[in-house]
């Protein structure tokens, strides 16, 4: 007895067409066990990607699906979720498709606080199209674009999904699966804007000029740079330098969500409550 | 279908070698030693893996949760019963991982 992942794969695209170690299939199969564990139905769960080495990912799981334009995965889930509310919408972004491209999607999804789970595949680089700078490249970095050495500042999604309003803003390491599927399960059950971000490895492009060439020596890498949320909390300035935390960085049961506003705005449009005003509600500014 | 696969009968860990790319990332993982890459000209990256030792398997399901291609399967806890971890299992795992995550040729159990 073990567990079938099979069941939740579209067999016919097997095997994947992630490189060898990547952890994008770890991610993935994290995924599948948290939906497992919550008993989500199929049919009641939907999986929106965008363009990169993370687009694969709607690719492979049998649930209702969306492979979107780069960037956009939070515009089209947006819409998917006011249609559907009931039912659980996923968007998977890489870091250069969340943060780059879409960075304008995603801080306004934050914004708006709607029940979308927001999973970032975070590899410091630009993967599919081999190794140019990513806003998330550590600097001093190889890249294809920046080769004698990244001097663009790096970016940190999670302190951006706060300030924007999200949520839930969680982060975890790919070498820590069992932590990444509780992480998955705490977001799929939230109601808010879910923003988790998995750092993944990516030794072919980021590695492979960087001293890190194998899936082992970029996760030992991964490992090194990211401490528990508890310890970094314990941490001075100084010793929080270079470092990421993981788990929850950020959860708020409170915050208004988009949908349950959204019904409000149907009612009045069928006669059922007056407009909505600035009474309604409690911070207006 | 199920998410439940049945296993095949008295076998701790089995892998699916259609999917394995061979990373070396269950090797690593594996603290008793159990697995090993093998040569395969076939493959692209020139290796396999196999499971060179499946008694002295712990269960600790390690290898199939980091494997990223749906490739390695361990069975449960309930139904096989798994070895305590040796030494010698220890030993095996870092000839195998200083090896280029391949068991030694020569390679001689020490006890």
């Amino acid at each position: 007895m073990a567990f079938n992942y099979d069941s939740y794969l579209r067999l016919e695209k097997m095997p994947t067409l992630w490189c060898w170690g990547c952890g994008d299939g770890v991610i993935l199969k994290a995924f599948i066990r948290a939906v497992d564990k919550m008993g989500i139905s199929k049919d009641d769960m939907c999986v929106v990607s965008g363009i990169g080495c993370s687009g694969r990912f709607s690719s492979y799981v049998d649930f209702n699906t969306i492979h979107t334009t780069h960037g956009r995965t939070v515009a089209y889930a947006t819409g998917v979720k006011l249609a559907n509310p009931t039912k659980h919408v996923v968007c998977v972004a890489g870091d250069g498709d969340a943060l780059a491209i879409g960075g304008n999607h995603t801080i306004h999804g934050c914004r708006r606080n709607i029940d979308i789970t927001m999973i970032v595949i975070q590899n410091f680089i630009y993967g599919l199209t081999n190794s140019q700078t990513s806003p998330t490249t550590p600097k001093g970095m190889w890249t294809v674009t920046q080769k004698a050495g990244n001097i663009d500042p790096t970016f940190d999604g999670c302190e951006l999904a706060i300030a924007s309003g999200a949520s839930f803003v969680g982060r975890e390491n790919v070498t820590q699966p069992r932590k990444l599927e509780k992480l998955f399960i705490q977001a799929l059950e939230h109601r808010g804007f879910a923003y988790v971000e998995a750092l993944s490895n990516c030794h072919i492009n980021l590695g492979r000029k960087n001293k890190m060439a194998s899936a082992m020596q970029n996760l030992d890498w991964i490992d090194d740079i990211t401490v528990t949320k508890k310890k970094y909390d314990a941490m001075t300035p100084e010793e929080q330098l270079n470092l990421l935390p993981t788990g929850i960085l950020k959860q708020d049961k409170e915050a208004d969500e988009y949908c349950d506003m959204y019904a409000e705005i149907i009612k009045v449009h069928q006669g059922d409550r007056k407009k909505i005003t600035q009474d309604d509600f409690e911070k207006k500014i | 279908m199920s998410s439940i696969m049945n296993a095949p009968e008295n076998t701790a860990v089995w892998v699916d070698t259609v999917r394995c790319k061979a990373c070396d990332i269950c090797v690593d993982a594996c603290p008793a030693g159990v697995l090993s890459m093998q040569q395969e000209p076939a493959s692209t990256l020139g290796a396999m893996i196999s499971v060179i030792a499946p008694e002295a398997c712990i269960g600790c399901n390690e290898c199939e949760l980091t494997c990223p291609d749906f490739a390695i399967f361990v069975a449960s806890k309930k139904e096989f019963k798994f070895a305590k971890l040796t030494d010698s299992a220890k030993e095996r795992q870092e000839a195998i991982v200083n090896n280029q995550y391949r068991l030694p040729v020569d390679y001689k159990e020490s006890n």
